[in-house]
């Protein structure tokens, strides 16, 4: 364990190949349907934890490290494809225990794969091998999972991508515009930041809580390791339970509902923050630190109730963004406070609170012209819909051959993110506008 | 223990304070001299040695073959004894001989798990034990095959004198006092098997052919539905 903590050039390789990885993901999933991508993406990388078993260098270990790195990405496909086969009203829950029990599974990990590598090692291996033997089950899960995604999934609740396009129902889309609505949409941005300061955060505290309490507190290694475990284990209820909250507030208040949830879950994870770098006992540490948890990560469950609508055509580019800057906070926040020794352990993590609540602050400037902000209700100057919002990202030649199709039918999906009291007022009226222009 | 030395050290001052006849002075400081004499024992039951307490009375070479060691296949022959220009009757105390392994300093950098600590009950330098064996006043010699689990690292062998209670109370070793000369390396096995490297690049294989496969069947199935 490297207690100096990642240097520049270190932190700027593997963030960099972390965006680019999420940012093409997501794209690949606009482009060719998140069942594809994800089991391509799931069964290239295996083998670099199959080859996990022969390392014996330093290099050949880093670069095992490297390539495995790059299946989470399967991260973006697997909200995107939440947000493609689940409405309006549920996909922040649909999100939130997808990608909670996902992060719940890398601390599971840590359980488990000591129980395996004993296991193997009691049936008459030598400690040497008995942990290479172990690597095999982790990959040979990784290949069954992508065989169980490619028998038994499909894109969308019509079928695949492929069939859908070869019978004229879904167009392929062109890379470049896909790309280009997606990085030229301010929410995509404000929405990587914020996720920076909630999920790069509970990247940033599963590398340090453990050192945290075993330098602080004077605690075995091993205590310290199981109490930073029970930190991600939170991960089971508590992003889970972020993205219902987002569901529930939406069906009330709509998106300024999920706006709101959002901003106060996550500026209060950052004030916890703050408590936690402050309290000096080993039980006020341990209590406030699951408390700050809970809210870290339910905030990243509600950031993928707000996702799904930011944009249609380049949801997975939005996705991508999001995913990607979740790893430049982490990145960042690990060397500005955790980097060598100009701020103590407790120091950096208040820091690190006060910092939460500031890029937090960001959210109050998403705005929806159809339904509103944290601030501002619904664009009174013309009467903003849904498929004006979601249309605006396909020219008229495109919508004269038809291409937008998909975005209409989730434009009209998306009416519920009004709230309640408007929501069932148009639906008296029933609008239905006409697909020609 | 310590406590019940302190109370019986309290109550013998408060005996000594009070007055008392002549005769019984005599009786108050042997009193007095061998609870001092009993609490000395008493930290050393508490099991705070120090290395730094311990006496080099002891003389240890260890010979191996040039280059670097390989654990499970290598051996070295280490030989200890008593260093004679110490008088006699020095080591009338030891009982037992237990020679270790040592990590030397360089492979200690960075790894808080190999400190070296100067009580003797917190120190982590020698973690691999050569041999324990009855103390014999006459110099004796071992070829050890180095253990399947030593680790990659470089080392020293170093060997304590204890007493009849398990304890050190002289030691040696085979390099100097600044653990800088006489150190070797030992290269860990790699635990690789070649059953385990062709089963990696097999599965490896396999994923990556099974994906071109599912490519390549999605592909008919669409061409069938087309036709």
């Amino acid at each position: 364990m490297d207690r100096r903590g990642p240097s520049i050039q270190h932190g700027v390789a593997s963030v960099s190949g972390a965006v680019f990885a999420r940012i093409a993901m997501g794209t690949a999933c606009d482009l060719f349907g998140p069942r594809l991508a994800s089991a391509s993406l799931i069964l290239l990388t295996a083998p670099a934890v199959y080859f996990t078993s022969i390392a014996s260098s330093p290099i050949s270990f880093l670069l095992v490290r490297f390539f495995t790195g790059f299946s989470l990405a399967t991260f973006v496909s697997a909200q995107f494809w939440m947000s493609s086969m689940f409405s309006g009203p549920v996909v922040g829950t649909a999100n939130g225990v997808a990608a909670g029990w996902g992060n719940l599974g890398g601390g599971a990990t840590q359980l488990i794969m000591p129980l395996v590598f004993s296991l193997i090692r009691d049936i008459g291996a030598v400690k040497f091998t008995a942990w290479r033997i172990a690597f095999f089950i982790p990959a040979l899960f990784q290949t069954l999972s992508a065989f169980a995604i490619l028998i038994f999934g499909q894109d969308l609740p019509d079928g695949n991508y492929q069939r859908l396009q070869n019978s004229g129902n879904k167009q392929k889309d062109k890379f470049s515009r896909v790309f280009y609505h997606g990085i030229t949409n301010y929410r995509g941005w404000i929405l990587a930041l914020t996720y920076g300061y909630c999920f790069g955060v509970e990247l940033t505290v599963d590398n340090i809580i453990a050192e945290y309490f075993y330098d602080r507190f004077n605690l075995k290694l091993h205590t310290a390791g199981i109490i930073a475990a029970s930190f991600g284990l939170a991960n089971l209820v508590s992003r889970p339970a972020g993205g219902v909250l987002s569901d529930m507030m939406a069906k009330r208040f709509g998106m300024r509902g999920r706006l709101w949830a959002l901003w106060a879950v996550q500026t209060l994870g950052g004030v916890f923050c703050i408590i936690l770098g402050q309290v000096g006992s080993l039980t006020a540490s341990i209590v406030v630190m699951i408390v700050f948890s809970v809210f870290v990560q339910a905030a990243c469950g509600l950031t993928f109730g707000v996702v799904p609508f930011v944009s249609r055509r380049s949801l997975g580019v939005i996705s991508g963004m999001t995913g990607g800057g979740g790893n430049v906070g982490a990145v960042l926040t690990q060397l500005i406070f955790f980097k060598g020794s100009k701020y103590s352990k407790e120091t950096g993590i208040t820091l690190m609170g006060i910092m939460i609540v500031c890029c937090t602050l960001p959210i109050f400037l998403i705005y929806f012209p159809q339904w509103g902000g944290m601030f501002c209700g619904p664009s009174l100057e013309k009467i903003a819909t849904e498929e004006d919002y979601y249309l605006s990202e396909w020219s008229s030649k495109e919508q004269g051959k038809g291409l937008h199709q998909a975005s209409l039918k989730f434009a009209d999906n998306s009416r519920s993110e009004r709230g309640r009291r408007v929501h069932s007022q148009t639906l008296s009226s029933n609008a239905t506008p006409s697909a020609n222009v | 223990m310590s406590r019940i030395s302190t109370w019986l050290i309290t109550s013998s001052i408060q005996e000594l304070i009070t007055p008392q006849n002549s005769s019984s002075m005599a009786s108050r400081v042997l009193v007095l001299a061998s609870i001092l004499i009993f609490s000395c024992f008493a930290e050393t039951c508490y099991g705070a040695i120090s290395f730094s307490s311990l006496q080099r009375t002891l003389l240890v070479t260890a010979s191996h073959r040039q280059g670097l060691l390989k654990a499970g296949e290598d051996k070295i022959t280490v030989r200890w004894g008593l260093n004679q220009s110490f008088p006699a009757g020095t080591d009338s105390s030891y009982k037992t001989i237990k020679v270790q392994l040592c990590y030397a300093p360089i492979s200690q950098v960075d790894r808080a798990w190999r400190k070296t600590e100067d009580h003797l009950n917190k120190d982590k330098t020698c973690q691999f034990k050569i041999v324990k064996k009855p103390y014999i006043n006459v110099n004796e010699t071992l070829e050890w095959t180095i253990e399947r689990d030593v680790p990659t690292a470089t080392f020293f062998i170093r060997a304590y004198a204890l007493d009849s209670d398990d304890h050190e109370v002289a030691y040696g070793q085979n390099t100097d006092a600044q653990k800088k000369t006489n150190l070797f390396e030992i290269q860990a096995i790699t635990g690789r098997h070649v059953s385990l490297d062709i089963a990696s690049v097999c599965f490896s294989a396999f994923s990556v052919v099974s994906l071109m496969g599912f490519f390549f069947m999605e592909k008919r199935k669409a061409r069938k539905s087309q036709q």
